[in-house]
């Protein structure tokens, strides 16, 4: 049996860093948001005779006085470039000056999202995660109910929830460092990810405190914290097992899914692994620690 | 282990009464069924007709599954019937989200307003002859929107141009006092024939041209440019006139037509695939110099009439001669407006103008009180037709614009289809080497039932039909790995009581039982988040949390139905002694006993 309440302490330090790092990130740069929750366009054009250079596109588009142009080369033979909200004229207008340097160039994708609907959209997306958490808090403490003695069951509710927060905080810090130096930005289909991976840690954590709730009836002998441990031990393959299972699916879908899910993809793979960690780490070690605080009173 | 059976008691409480006892209703009709059947059979005869269930099930969702039954299987017919439907992302499209102004309509007649936008656009677009259009409202917050979603549309600029921006439908009489514009017309002329004599000198920049002498505001800004069009939607005189010209030639004459003097260029002809046909569509740049009666309130007066109370225009045949005319039908203040306009000019023309151009100037009969009129001329099928198409268009009846449009081409739509394919194949395929090397048997047994979970997912959302989108195959994907997570709890159980020496039938009853509980409380929290997203999302999320959500519930009855009846199935006095197949060795089976 491994003694992971005995060495809890290895497991927060290093929880406790990765949140710091994600917190001083997070404040110094932000996330770098999408043109879903900003505004903005994002044209995606095939060059099947040879892509030109960036510099070249920027010389060819600045005419237009479009305001600041990002342009990233993109699969094979694909330009994206990235801009300010677009109206239709300027689209077309945009896609001419395009076509008279390169006439076989053919557009893949445009996506153009006025700012107020950008904004609205991460209003609702900051809702929806809010209201999640708060059906999460709710049914937990009624799963748990019946579970009175050591420890409350509203206690098993806000742990799983404390565990959730040091996983989003971490997913979305590793997400701002990544933004930072790699422009990977953050889209609604992040925001998805992100309200999985709510219901995909307390996934993981609900199956550690089912099998201590069962042990408390069991066992009622040991005391908390060995009966925790030894729950942590009789679930320890699942989780694992699970999180590989998992991971390798996710993994499937980051490297052959294609480029617009690529980052989702990685974001569940960060969150559960993450998840998986705090399941055993850190959820039910603090459930410890919280009935310890309560005994020495 | 008496102590257990007591232990238990609240769990199985707590079962019956949970949400998700209709889990076990899902499976109920397969067991009663077969209780009800052979009613004094034992249980393994039972769990033998639940496995033929099982199979008929595979069977027929393998065959709703499979892209083109072949003809040998009887009801081809049928199995063929269902098709994949595939997002805008995945099979190219366009979707547009318009924003309905509404400050001018009085509070609490929002709603039919925006209803009314919507009606108009489902007309326009039915014009566009799109497959399958979707036009929906929308509330978020103070803000109506109407969304379009259409699917193949790639030249959206076309898409956008029908439905509109906001043109104006306006019925007008004429002004007591006719201004005679005939000087004004020479004057038109005399400027029209300048611009042409510079547009005929060689090496003329015809765009610029267009730009700084053009009188059509719709075109000016491209200099001149008209876009594809085909035959039948311009005015006849400058339809002729584009089919005469040669590819990058001027019209040596100015061309008049009803909205004035043009200058054509004729700059592109193709040859497109429409439906079976080919079509031939051709590309112009025109300057216009309008003719003044053509210019706004000349002589025409406004009659408070508008594009508001028609409520449509269609086209009809004249019973006795068989020629095509436009019938109007208007709403009841229309109505009433109607008839008395017409009561004041029987006689005299009522000009219907579009964005202040009149689209057609018909003469008043005698009155019209019944809220129906119909405008007889010379047409053809094709003017009738396009000018129902314009009349119904001219009938928005508050003004919208654009802010966010997503165009997607086909091929990046099948190149999405074809890597969450293969992403999919990947997964699963690994997801089964794991299980079986590390499960064995039971590994092995899970992996069908995981193959049998994802064929009837893929069916449910054939038959639904759920709209596949990219992010919904990735949470088709991804719920294959909490299909997976089902399995491993009840395994792992498996494991435990086989080390604590329970024979096997009696072990992976108790696995099953103990597993349960772990399944059904974590996934609700799962379930909790996908309906948040539901509520939550843009059509693109929602089509990842739906399949998501179906996903999770279909796991969690495979993992109780047919992991379980194969299990079950397998515990016979051979496999009794093979726990190694199981994962478990005698040996440490053997130590574990002597420890205990």
């Amino acid at each position: 049996m491994i003694s992971f309440i005995k060495h809890r302490y290895i497991s927060y330090n290093f929880s406790l860093t990765l949140i710091i790092i994600s917190i001083v990130s997070l404040s110094l740069w932000g996330l770098k948001l999408g043109i879903d929750f900003t505004g903005g366009s994002l044209l995606q054009v095939e060059f099947p005779s040879g892509r030109p250079s960036n510099q070249e596109l920027q010389e060819v588009l600045s005419p237009l006085n479009f305001g600041n142009l990002l342009i990233q080369p993109s699969g094979d033979s694909d330009v994206m470039v990235r801009l300010r909200d677009l109206n239709e004229d300027e689209h077309q207008q945009l896609l001419a000056s395009l076509k008279a340097k390169y006439s076989d160039i053919s557009e893949k994708r445009f996506e153009s999202v006025g700012p107020t609907l950008g904004a609205e959209l991460w209003r609702k997306a900051l809702w929806a995660i809010g209201v999640a958490l708060f059906f999460i808090i709710i049914y937990i403490a009624w799963a748990f109910r019946k579970v009175t003695r050591p420890v409350a069951s509203w206690k098993y509710g806000l742990t799983a929830v404390i565990a959730l927060a040091h996983n989003t905080v971490i997913t979305v810090g590793i997400f701002s460092v990544l933004g930072h130096f790699w422009g990977v930005e953050v889209d609604s289909l992040f925001v998805s990810a992100l309200l999985t991976l709510l219901g995909f840690s307390v996934h993981d954590t609900i199956v550690v405190y089912d099998r201590t709730r069962e042990n408390i009836f069991r066992h009622s002998v040991e005391s908390f914290a060995d009966t925790v441990n030894k729950s942590l031990n009789d679930t320890l393959v699942r989780s694992i097992n699970t999180g590989l299972a998992t991971l390798l699916v996710l993994a499937a879908l980051y490297f052959f899914g294609g480029e617009s899910i690529h980052f989702f993809a990685l974001a569940l793979i960060i969150g559960i692994a993450i998840g998986t960690y705090s399941s055993i780490f850190v959820a039910s070690p603090l459930l410890v620690d919280w009935f310890k605080l309560s005994q020495r009173k | 282990m008496p102590n257990n059976n007591k232990t238990h008691q609240p769990d199985n409480e707590q079962e019956s009464n949970s949400p998700l006892a209709f889990l076990k209703w899902i499976s109920w009709p397969l067991v009663k069924l077969g209780k009800l059947m052979f009613g004094n059979m034992n249980q393994r005869k039972q769990m033998w007709y639940l496995l033929v269930g099982i199979l008929a099930m595979s069977l027929f969702t393998g065959l709703i599954d499979w892209p083109k039954v072949p003809n040998w299987v009887p009801g081809t017919s049928f199995w063929n019937k269902f098709n994949v439907q595939l997002g805008l992302d995945l099979q190219g499209g366009s979707h547009l989200v318009y924003q309905a102004d509404l400050s001018g309509i009085p509070p609490g007649e929002e709603s039919s307003a925006v209803e009314g936008v919507r009606d108009v656009i489902e007309r326009r677009v039915n014009f566009f002859g799109v497959s399958e259009p979707v036009v929906q409202t929308n509330k978020a917050g103070d803000n109506w929107r109407v969304i379009i979603e259409l699917p193949g549309i790639k030249d959206v600029n076309e898409a956008i141009k029908l439905i509109g921006e906001t043109p104006i439908l306006e019925f007008k009489e004429q002004a007591p006092v006719p201004v005679q514009p005939i000087d004004t017309e020479t004057d038109a002329r005399e400027r029209a024939d300048s611009v042409l004599t510079d547009a005929l000198k060689p090496k003329t920049d015809f765009a610029a041209l267009a730009k700084e002498f053009s009188e059509d505001e719709g075109s000016r800004e491209q200099g001149g440019d008209l876009g594809w069009f085909k035959a039948g939607v311009m005015v006849p005189e400058f339809e002729q006139a584009v089919m005469e010209l040669k590819v990058d030639q001027i019209s040596k004459t100015l061309v008049q037509t009803q909205f004035g003097f043009h200058i054509i260029k004729k700059t592109g002809e193709r040859q497109i695939a429409e439906g079976e046909q080919e079509v031939t569509e051709y590309q112009a740049s025109h300057i216009l110099i309008k003719t003044p009666n053509v210019q706004v309130g000349e002589n025409w007066q406004a009659t408070g009439l508008s594009g508001k109370q028609l409520k449509r225009a269609q086209v009809q045949f004249d019973s006795s001669a068989g020629l095509p005319e436009v019938q109007l039908v208007f709403n009841d203040e229309g109505k009433d407006l109607f008839g008395e306009i017409t009561a004041r000019n029987v006689g005299q023309p009522v000009a219907i103008f579009l964005d202040g151009v009149p689209i057609s100037v018909p003469t008043v009969q005698q009155a019209i009180t019944g809220g129906e009129a119909v405008i007889t001329g010379n047409f053809s099928l094709t003017e009738a037709k396009q000018l129902v198409q314009r009349l119904n268009a001219g009938a928005l009846p508050v003004p919208i614009h654009l802010i966010n449009q997503q165009v997607i081409d086909a091929t990046l739509g099948k190149e999405s289809v074809e890597k969450s394919l293969l992403a999919g194949i990947i997964g699963l395929l690994a997801v089964a080497l794991f299980m079986i090397i590390y499960y064995r048997l039971p590994g092995f047994l899970s992996v069908l039932a995981l193959s049998i979970y994802t064929l009837i997912t893929f069916a449910i959302f054939k038959l639904w039909p759920i709209t596949l989108t990219l992010p919904g195959i990735a949470g088709y994907i991804l719920s294959i790995g909490m299909a997976v997570d089902a399995n491993v709890l009840i395994f792992e159980r498996l494991k435990e009581e086989l080390r604590a020496g329970k024979p096997l039938p009696h072990a992976i009853e108790e696995g099953f039982k103990r597993a349960w509980t772990s399944i059904r409380d974590s996934n609700i929290s799962s379930l909790i988040t996908s309906i948040i997203l539901i509520w939550f999302g843009s059509s693109l999320i929602k089509g990842f949390a739906i399949t998501l959500s179906i996903g999770i519930l279909i796991s969690m009855f495979s993992a109780i139905t047919i992991t379980r009846t194969f299990l079950r199935l397998l515990a016979t006095g051979k496999f009794n002694q093979l726990t190694f197949l199981f994962g478990v060795s005698k040996k440490k089976l053997a130590v574990q006993q002597k420890v205990l």
